[in-house]
């Protein structure tokens, strides 16, 4: 039982991150209509995950437009795999003032 | 750009004014701001889907579309707060001014058209945001008793300042 789990963990870290150790899950809330926090330092293969803590919906949309959370309503949690490296920009497709940027490396 | 901000001024100057005269000495009390401010949020509701209505410009329709997510939002987080402390906003001689205000200016909008009314209603929403702003942060969460209520008034706050950045840019896209 404990090899079939040594096993399976071993597993896990080598696929997904064959390089690094353990993949990581990154929060960014979006509160006040601010991404909180703007900018974060990430590992591709980490995974990010929006939290709505606002009354209003908001969206995480990729200024690229490569990924789009889609509407947000309040509570409302959206997550991603970053696959590429470098500077991620986004911003909340119903309010430009709400920017963030995801460095992936 | 100076006309609009003495514009802005003089609206804002008059309604506090208003706000004050109507009050007496204790300032409004939280059940009519309450009431002052759902109708100001229903009124800019009512600017949005006059623009959805009447503008083609996506800028403006995305603008519009942004105001009635966000003051629904807004609008429903204070019934839910009245109804939790089981009171009701009470109706006030400056709500019923800020409703017929409205009114004349939704019936200016809508003579216009193109290009004419994109730029008039993106002004209107400046203004309009300044106004309502400068009135939320200088009366109504001084005046404020309640501490969930005010806190609420804050959260607002700071999405319709966002609102009024974001209408600035509008100005710009439709100048
Ligand atoms: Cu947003």
């Amino acid at each position: 039982m404990r090899r079939a789990l040594y096993g399976l963990v071993a597993g896990l870290a080598y696929a997904s991150v064959p390089q690094t150790g353990e993949a990581e899950t990154h929060i960014i809330e979006m509160r006040g209509l601010e991404f909180i926090p703007a900018e974060i330092d990430v590992a591709v293969g980490d995974t990010v995950t929006w939290v709505n803590a606002d009354v209003m919906p908001h969206t995480a949309t990729a200024s690229d437009g490569s990924w789009d959370s889609g509407t947000m309503e309040a509570g409302d949690e959206w997550s991603l795999v970053i696959e590429t490296e470098g500077a991620l920009d986004y911003v909340c497709a119903f309010h430009p003032t709400m920017t963030g940027v995801i460095n992936a490396r | 750009m100076l006309r609009r901000a003495m514009i802005a001024a003089a609206f804002a100057a008059a309604a506090l004014t208003g706000l004050a005269v109507q009050a007496g000495d204790e300032g409004p009390s939280d059940l009519e701001i309450a009431h002052i401010a759902y109708t100001a949020g229903e009124i800019d509701i009512r600017y949005a889907h006059l623009a959805l209505a009447l503008s083609d410009n996506p800028a403006v329709r995305g603008f519009a579309e942004t105001m009635i997510r966000d003051h629904s939002a807004v609008n429903d987080a204070a019934l839910g707060l009245l109804d939790k402390l089981g009171a009701k906003a009470r109706d006030n001689p400056t709500s019923r001014s800020l409703l017929k205000q409205a009114a004349e200016k939704r019936a200016e909008l809508k003579a216009l058209s193109g290009a004419a009314f994109d730029r008039a209603y993106a002004e209107n929403e400046l203004a309009y945001h300044q106004f309502v702003n400068k009135t939320v942060e200088e009366v109504f969460i001084p005046a404020a008793d309640n501490e969930e209520f005010k806190a609420l008034l804050g959260t607002a706050l700071k999405t319709f300042k966002i609102h009024q950045a974001h209408a600035e840019r509008l100005v710009e896209q439709t100048r």
